[in-house]
């Protein structure tokens, strides 16, 4: 953060102190698929089969060690039950309908949050990105606000908002905003200062030349920030779903720990796992269409 | 009959942290006549750039007046296209629709923006490549583009700023060849800026040369040749023009050293 100090609101990638389980390599570039291109169609599947392989390797390597070591009776699975006892668990949770409800209920607010802080905050940004008065006045405001953990804040949420859907929400919305906003910002500044001055010498209003010049240029940067609020949306419910929810992963999650039924549990986690996994990457495709232009 | 009239032109700077001004430009007086292919070379630093935006009406000068058909500059407009060293092309938007950019702003409908746009596309020789993004071209051909787009909403004068600076000497002589049969076929006024000579003597009718800094205009000469055909830079004539200019560059370059050992020091 130190690097930070003093100057404009930087853009941020990664906010520091996170996990950043969902931000797995992309899997769309693969060298070996371009050369060779009268190789049979056999040898063709073979091979991606065993890239396949290869990149998941890690992962099947976690999920053996995780259905062994309870079996093995090196780990209690009192505490750490089998792979194959979580993924039965998961599999009853899904035919009783309960996992789709509270998916549902986890999916409906993140999705909330996430729109609401793209609809309002993505204006802001340019606001500020675009008028100097504007960040001035607001930078300092920001820098203080962007430094406070959200989780920190989430009791002050819930004090002022109570227990509902609307703290909730504005919880997510609350986390999903900084990604948003600082990438706005920083798209909105670091356009191509000659573009500008190209689009200007062809008597182009302020107006005309933001509408035509800063944001079209601003918007893979913007994408970027909302690349990562799409991940955060997910990831800081969990915290307001373990207070005062009837629904929701999170408080799956929670209430099958109190009641111990720990492969519950676990089913929970791996389903924010999958969902994390299946925003992220669809938003990475989103976010590649947007950006076609962009080399490097 | 001149298009471009400059009295007494000069542009300070404010440098930040320092007391007293920066002068970039004083006292320039020069015309450019209507269709003329004006050349303009100095040492670096001399502040021929600065000329270019005040002409382009894209910065206001400190003192002195410029006019472009009697009517004074006081802004940028679409009667001047300016063609930028590095391309500036929208790198969101295609060959073609870099091209289409310039009309839009001129409001040109929909329709005949497509075609005009084409035209000029193909007019630069890249007829089969309006729908490639800047990044998938060459630096030549991003420079054709960005001509292409200077050239389409038909400005009155063209202003390059060292246009083909940034190529290989192989592409700057075919495009500068291109330059002068697309000034031959336009009409256009061009005030291109340059600190090679060659560059200078091949391309220009005139050519300005300027002092070090503060710029300003030091000698304005005529180059004539009896024929443009064939290989104008093996005649006699050229490298005695390349030689004259040189004299006057010589002074002035090594005064634009002097200045910098001075301001470093």
């Amino acid at each position: 953060m130190a690097d930070n100090q003093g100057t404009a609101l930087a853009p941020v990638e990664e906010f520091p102190g996170d996990v950043h389980w969902y931000d797995l390599p992309d899997d769309d570039a693969d060298p070996e698929e371009a050369d060779e291109p009268s190789d049979t169609r056999f040898r063709r599947i073979l091979r991606k089969t065993r890239s396949l392989l290869g990149r998941s390797a890690a992962v099947a390597l976690l999920l053996a060690i995780w259905e062994i070591l309870p079996r093995t009776g090196i780990v209690d699975r009192v505490f750490l039950p089998p792979l194959s006892e979580v993924v039965g668990a998961g599999y009853d949770l899904i035919v009783s309908g309960e996992l789709g409800e509270h998916v549902g209920a986890s999916l409906g607010r993140s999705l909330a949050g996430f729109v609401l802080a793209i609809v309002t905050v993505i204006p802001l940004g340019l606001l500020i990105g675009w008028y100097q008065p504007v960040a001035d006045f607001l930078t300092p405001l920001l820098e203080l606000f962007r430094n406070t953990s959200a989780v920190a804040l989430l009791p002050v949420f819930t004090l002022i908002l109570g227990l509902g859907e609307t703290a909730k929400i504005t919880f997510v919305l609350y986390a999903c905003a900084w990604p948003i906003l600082l990438n706005t910002i920083s798209g909105v500044k670091t356009v191509d200062p000659l573009l500008i001055k190209s689009a200007r010498s062809m008597g182009l209003g302020p107006l005309r030349l933001f509408q035509k010049v800063i944001l079209p240029a601003a918007v893979p940067t913007i994408f970027t920030g909302i690349r990562l609020a799409g991940a955060y949306s997910i990831l800081v419910l969990l915290f307001a779903e373990m207070v005062g929810a009837k629904a929701g992963l999170g408080y799956l999650i929670n209430a099958a720990q109190f009641n111990f039924r720990i492969p519950d549990m676990y089913a929970g986690i791996l389903t924010i796992s999958l969902l994390g996994l299946l925003f992220n990457q669809l938003l990475v495709t989103l976010e590649r269409r947007f950006s076609t232009w962009r080399t490097t | 009959m001149n298009k471009i009239t400059i009295r007494g032109v000069g542009k300070t700077f404010r440098v930040r942290g320092e007391g007293r001004p920066f002068a970039a430009l004083s006292g320039i007086d020069l015309d450019v006549r209507a269709g003329e292919f004006l050349t303009l070379v100095g040492p670096s630093g001399c502040g021929k750039s600065t000329l270019l935006d005040l002409i382009a009406g894209l910065t206001a000068p400190t003192s002195g007046t410029l006019h472009l058909d009697g009517r004074p500059i006081n802004g940028p407009g679409l009667d001047r296209g300016v063609v930028f060293q590095q391309y500036a092309l929208f790198p969101w938007r295609t060959a073609l629709g870099n091209i289409e950019f310039g009309l839009e702003a001129k409001a040109v409908p929909g329709k005949e923006r497509a075609e005009r746009a084409r035209h000029f596309l193909e007019l630069v020789g890249l007829g089969g490549f309006a729908d490639r993004y800047p990044h998938e071209l060459s630096g030549g051909m991003r420079q054709r583009v960005a001509i292409a787009r200077s050239l389409a909403f038909d400005p009155e004068v063209l202003l390059m700023d060292e246009p083909f600076a940034a190529l290989d000497a192989q592409t700057r002589e075919s495009l500068q060849e291109e330059l002068l049969s697309i000034w031959e076929k336009t009409g256009k006024t061009i005030v291109f800026i340059t600190h090679g000579i060659d560059e200078a003597v091949y391309l220009g009718q005139r050519v300005a040369i300027m002092t070090s800094r503060p710029g300003r205009i030091k000698q304005i000469i005529d180059v004539a040749f009896d024929s443009r055909a064939g290989d104008l830079r093996a005649e006699p004539r050229f490298g005695e023009y390349r030689h004259h200019i040189w004299t006057l560059l010589r002074d002035e370059v090594a005064a634009a050293r002097r200045d910098e050992v001075l301001s470093v020091g």
